[in-house]
Parts: C-alpha cells; sequence; structure tokens
C-alpha cells in the first residue's frame, strides 16, 4: 500500500509538527484566558 | 414543545434516518456493512468520529458541568490531539496494511488466539457497559419534557437507533454521523447565542465573561500538580492523552471508523481533523454551560432542575420556608452580580447550602435542559433537541455496530463457524446488531444511579483502557514480546488498575497511565525473562565472517 502525501505540508511529519504546535496555542490562549477573567 | 418545536425534531429525525438509509442502499456484503467497502472519504470519517464521541451525555452533561463546577473539564481533551498524531502515525498503517476488520483481529495475527480473545473479552464488558449508558441520557431529556417514563423513552430511541443501524450497517451509521454532527453544531450556536442574547439589555457580552470569570466559571487551565485532582493541564496531558490513545487506538468503535477510509491518507486525516477540531468543540459547549450561569445571575431558577425533586421539595412541610430562603439567596447573588461581582462566590456557597440541604442530587445534567425548555423561542427548541437525539444517536448506533462488528469477526466467524458463507456473517451481523441495541435498552435504567452522566463512561472506560492499550503498545513498538507475557501483562494490568480504583485516591484519568505502563512493563519484563519472544521474527543473524582475515 503505498502511502499518499498529506494535502498541506508536504509530509505527514510537517503536518503532525503544525498540530503539536497548534495545541500549544491553544493552552497558551486558554491560560491567558482563566488569567485574564477567572477569579 | 410548540408544534414548531415537534416539526424541527420530526423533520430533523426522518430526514437523518432516510439520508442515511439512502446513503446504505447497496450494502449487500460483509465487507461493505461492516466497512462500507473500504471507500469512506476523509470528511464523512471525520464528522462520524466526532458524532460517535459526542453523545448526548456531551449536550446534557458537559453544560451542566460547566455550569456547576467551570471549564476546567476542557483540560480532559489537552491529550487527544497527541494521541491523535500517534494513532495516526502508528495504529492506522498498521491496521489498514493487516486488512482487519476489527483491532482485534490483529492481535491474533501478531500475538495469538488467547491474547485477541482476552481483548475482546475485556472490549466486550466495557463497551456493553457505557452503551446503556448512553441510550440512558436522551431518556433524561422526554422525562423532563413529558414526564414519561425511563424505560418507554429507551425503547423508542433504541428501536429508532437499531433500524436503520441494521438495515445500513456501518453505511449507515457513518453518514447519519454526519448529517447528526451538523444539526449537533447548529443546536450548540443557536443555545450559545440565546444564552447570551437573553441576558439583560445592560449586561454587554464582556460583562457576561467577566461575571462568569468572577463566578470562578472560567477556570480552563489549572497549572497546579496535583493527581487526587480530576482535571488539572498535567492530567489533560498525559491522562487524556492515554486515555485518547486507548480509544482511538484500541476501542474498535473508533477504529472502525477510520478502517472504512479509502486509503491511509484520508483515515489519517479523518483523525487529524478531529485533533483540530474537538477542543475547541469542546470549548464552546463548556462556555455554552458557563453563560447559562451567568443568564441565571438574573433569572431566577428553581431550587433544583429536575421537576420530580422539585415536586418532592414542594411537598415538604418546611417548602415554604426553604423557598423563601432560597428567593433571598438569589436577590442577594444578583445584586452582587451588578453592584459587586467579587461577592458572587460568597452568595453561590448560601445557594449551594439550600440545594444540598433539599436533598437533591445529580442535578448538573438537568441545568441545561431545563433552560432550552423554559427559555428558548419556538423551532429553537426543537433543534436543540434533535442536536441531543442526534448526538444519542450517532453514538449508540457507533456502539451498537461495533459491538455486533467485534461479536460476528472475533467470536461468531473465529470460535463459532470458523468456515460460513458471506451472507451467513452479513446476517450474523444484522442479528447482533438487534442483540446489542435489546441489551442497551434493558440496561440502560442503570445509568440513573452512575452521578454526573459524563463522568461515569470516562470512569467506566478508564477501568478498561489501560489494559488495551498496553497490549497495543506491546504489538505495535516491542516486536520481540510474545503472546504468553502479552497475555499475563494484560491480566497485570487490569489488576494493577482496579487496585488503583479500591485502593488509592488517583483522578480516574491516571488509570490509563497505570495499566499500560503495568502491561508494557510487565509483558516486556516477562518475555525478557522467559527467553520466550516473538515467533514471526526472523531469528537472530549469526555474526558473518569478514573482511580478509577470515579467507
Amino acid at each position: 500500500m503505498i502511502e499518499e502525501p498529506p494535502p498541506i505540508l508536504g509530509t505527514w511529519k510537517r503536518l503532525y509538527a503544525a498540530i503539536a504546535a497548534y495545541l500549544v496555542a491553544l493552552i497558551l490562549l486558554f491560560y491567558w484566558f482563566t488569567r485574564s477573567f477567572n477569579r | 414543545m410548540r408544534p414548531l418545536d415537534w416539526a424541527v425534531l420530526g423533520c430533523s429525525i426522518v430526514f437523518i434516518v432516510g439520508y442515511g438509509l439512502w446513503r446504505s442502499r447497496n450494502t449487500s456484503t460483509t465487507q461493505q456493512y461492516l466497512l462500507a467497502g473500504r471507500e469512506m472519504p476523509w470528511y464523512a470519517m471525520a464528522l462520524s468520529i466526532m458524532a460517535t464521541q459526542a453523545s448526548a451525555i456531551t449536550f446534557i452533561s458537559t453544560t451542566g458541568q460547566a455550569f456547576a463546577d467551570g471549564m476546567r473539564f476542557i483540560q480532559f481533551y489537552f491529550g487527544l490531539p497527541l494521541a491523535m498524531i500517534l494513532v495516526s502515525a502508528t495504529a492506522v498503517p498498521i491496521f489498514h496494511r493487516a486488512g482487519v476488520y476489527t483491532a482485534y483481529e490483529y492481535l491474533e495475527k501478531r500475538f495469538d488466539a488467547k491474547t485477541r480473545s482476552l481483548v475482546t473479552f475485556i472490549f466486550l464488558i466495557q463497551r456493553g457497559l457505557a452503551v446503556g449508558v448512553a441510550l440512558y441520557a436522551p431518556a433524561i431529556v422526554l422525562t423532563v419534557i413529558f414526564g414519561w417514563p425511563d424505560q418507554l423513552t429507551t425503547v423508542l430511541m433504541g428501536v429508532v437507533v437499531v433500524f436503520y443501524t441494521t438495515l445500513g450497517g456501518i453505511k449507515a451509521v457513518t453518514w447519519t454521523d454526519f448529517q447528526q454532527m451538523l444539526i449537533m453544531m447548529a443546536g450548540l450556536f443557536a443555545s450559545l447565542a440565546c444564552a447570551i442574547w437573553l441576558l439583560p439589555a445592560d449586561i454587554s457580552f464582556l460583562d457576561a465573561i467577566n461575571l462568569a470569570g468572577a463566578a470562578g466559571r472560567l477556570n480552563a487551565v489549572v497549572l497546579e500538580f496535583d493527581p487526587n485532582d480530576r482535571y488539572n493541564v498535567w492530567s489533560g496531558l498525559i491522562g487524556g492523552m492515554f486515555l485518547a490513545l486507548a480509544y482511538f487506538g484500541c476501542d474498535q468503535s473508533q477504529v472502525q471508523r477510520y478502517l472504512t477510509g479509502r486509503s491511509i491518507a484520508q483515515s489519517r486525516l479523518s483523525l487529524l481533523f478531529n485533533a483540530v477540531a474537538k477542543i475547541p468543540m469542546q470549548f464552546l459547549i463548556l462556555f455554552t454551560g458557563a453563560m447559562v450561569y451567568v443568564f441565571y445571575l438574573f433569572h431566577q431558577p428553581p431550587i433544583v432542575f429536575h421537576p420530580g425533586e422539585m415536586k418532592k421539595i414542594e411537598q415538604r412541610a418546611d417548602a415554604a420556608a426553604l423557598q423563601s430562603r432560597f428567593d433571598e439567596a438569589w436577590k442577594a447573588r444578583e445584586q452582587a452580580a451588578r453592584d459587586d461581582p467579587s461577592a458572587i462566590k460568597r452568595h453561590q456557597s448560601d445557594i449551594d447550602a439550600i440545594r444540598k440541604e433539599s436533598g437533591a442530587s445529580n442535578d448538573a445534567n438537568y441545568v441545561f435542559l431545563g433552560f432550552v425548555i423554559k427559555y428558548l423561542p419556538a423551532g429553537l427548541v426543537g433543534l436543540v433537541m434533535a442536536a441531543i437525539f442526534a448526538a444519542a444517536m450517532s453514538t449508540i448506533s457507533g456502539e451498537i455496530n461495533s459491538l455486533a462488528t467485534v461479536t460476528v469477526i472475533d467470536v461468531y466467524r473465529r470460535h463459532i463457524s470458523t468456515g460460513g458463507t458471506d451472507s451467513q456473517y452479513l446476517w450474523a451481523s444484522r442479528a447482533a446488531t438487534v442483540f446489542w441495541g435489546a441489551y442497551a435498552v434493558v440496561t440502560a435504567k442503570y445509568g440513573a444511579s452512575l452521578g454526573s452522566l459524563i463522568e461515569a463512561v470516562n470512569m467506566l472506560g478508564s477501568l478498561f483502557y489501560g489494559g488495551l492499550l498496553g497490549v497495543f503498545v506491546l504489538a505495535f513498538y516491542f516486536p520481540r514480546v510474545g503472546a504468553d507475557a502479552a497475555f499475563t501483562g494484560v491480566l497485570l494490568g487490569e489488576a494493577a488498575i482496579f487496585a488503583a480504583w479500591k485502593f488509592t485516591d488517583i483522578s480516574f484519568l491516571w488509570y490509563n497511565v497505570v495499566g499500560a505502563l503495568v502491561v508494557v512493563g510487565a509483558g516486556w519484563l516477562l518475555s525478557a525473562s522467559s527467553g520466550q519472544t516473538n515467533p514471526q521474527l526472523p531469528p537472530p543473524t549469526p555474526p558473518q565472517p569478514s573482511g580478509p582475515a577470515s579467507r
């Protein structure tokens, strides 16, 4: 079975890295949200 | 519900079921029935995977949890994108290349029949226990609305789901899931918009966020590490990742979704879409619960949201006094919301004390429904109800379908009728679907005693997922570990999980970590100490003479 490349970013490794970076960004965003609004 | 709501609800269900059956009309072989002929596109699998996870429990209980405890439950999903990456990189290509119907079928290829049978048994027990809870959740909806008995509503729901799942197999399940997910998103946005729109005119959206924060309902990230604390960023990243790895890598209800993909790339994309979309979706659901909390700062709620419990309170001798104290406490909280938000928590404690005194329990599951039914305009109530039913149907159909698949492929075809015809297995699959549907209806009544439903389901899963995950980690990453070591490792892992559950106070999210580590550690040690290795590996190559000196 031949592995197709992903439709974006060229390789699966790059796509995985992008998703990991997205997760870090989400957690930072939620952390800011908590620090800014939650008492 | 008004006539327009009934029309929206009825049309949605008829359309979803009809569409699913139409898309699955050419199902005539076992492979088409159980794996959709391996021709599904990524977007259908992606929404199907999300819809199967997003049960009615997600809508009913998660919003209630944010109302009562804030948004920290979001951290539970932080490990999911990491798990999606790992499953995409390992499990997806391995299962695809093995050409299996179930994840457990692969275990016999890798280990032996007894390991496959043990893991099959664990899956059937675990998923069998959860399917009843998944069916019970929407029964709450109809109990709240109509006062119908739980049993009648579970039978009605069960019949609709079994009807299209039995007729159309996984293709019907996937395409109905696709539609159900779209309706769920519409219902979710409608609920959130109404919770904000119905706030008093002088309360802006930013005010609402500040009030929710003042009440401690926006606690999305907790950095302090505490193994006994159920939700913090560490338990979410580590424990949540292990739970998601087990769910997506070893649970047939998910594995079967991406096995229907027409290629490895399509299956990977379906999982990675989930990695991107799941956390924002859960954030929206929890944020809706937080906004419902803010709404009730300005609109007086009942002492408890469950109508039956409320009636019991009204019949108490001290009902008038209790109600009077509750009115005062709520007015004080409303005043605080307008004048001094920092005092909201203190007044919330007074309200909580009165609710506790009233004897109410498990009220979180009724908060969202109480809000929807009483305050949403005609049509939108029907849409939210359709979303809840869609969520319930997508989860139950997925679970029944996977239970039937494992029953036929890993039990019936493996142990009872090994040389049957394709037609025989197709009919066995339909019969197994009906059986598991009936089983779900019968066991649904036990859902009532399980507290917060969303936690009950995850808790049940965590008792078994660690063992499942451990054996698949051994299979994928430890090629030298043999069958006996893996089998014993699973038993030891499950023993460790049940010991952790009975004798420690650690959060259930850590059970998956404990179980998986014990299975892997024990499997590896046993294999190394006994000298037994995987017989499929080539024998060690003897040292080759090399260089001119050996000639």
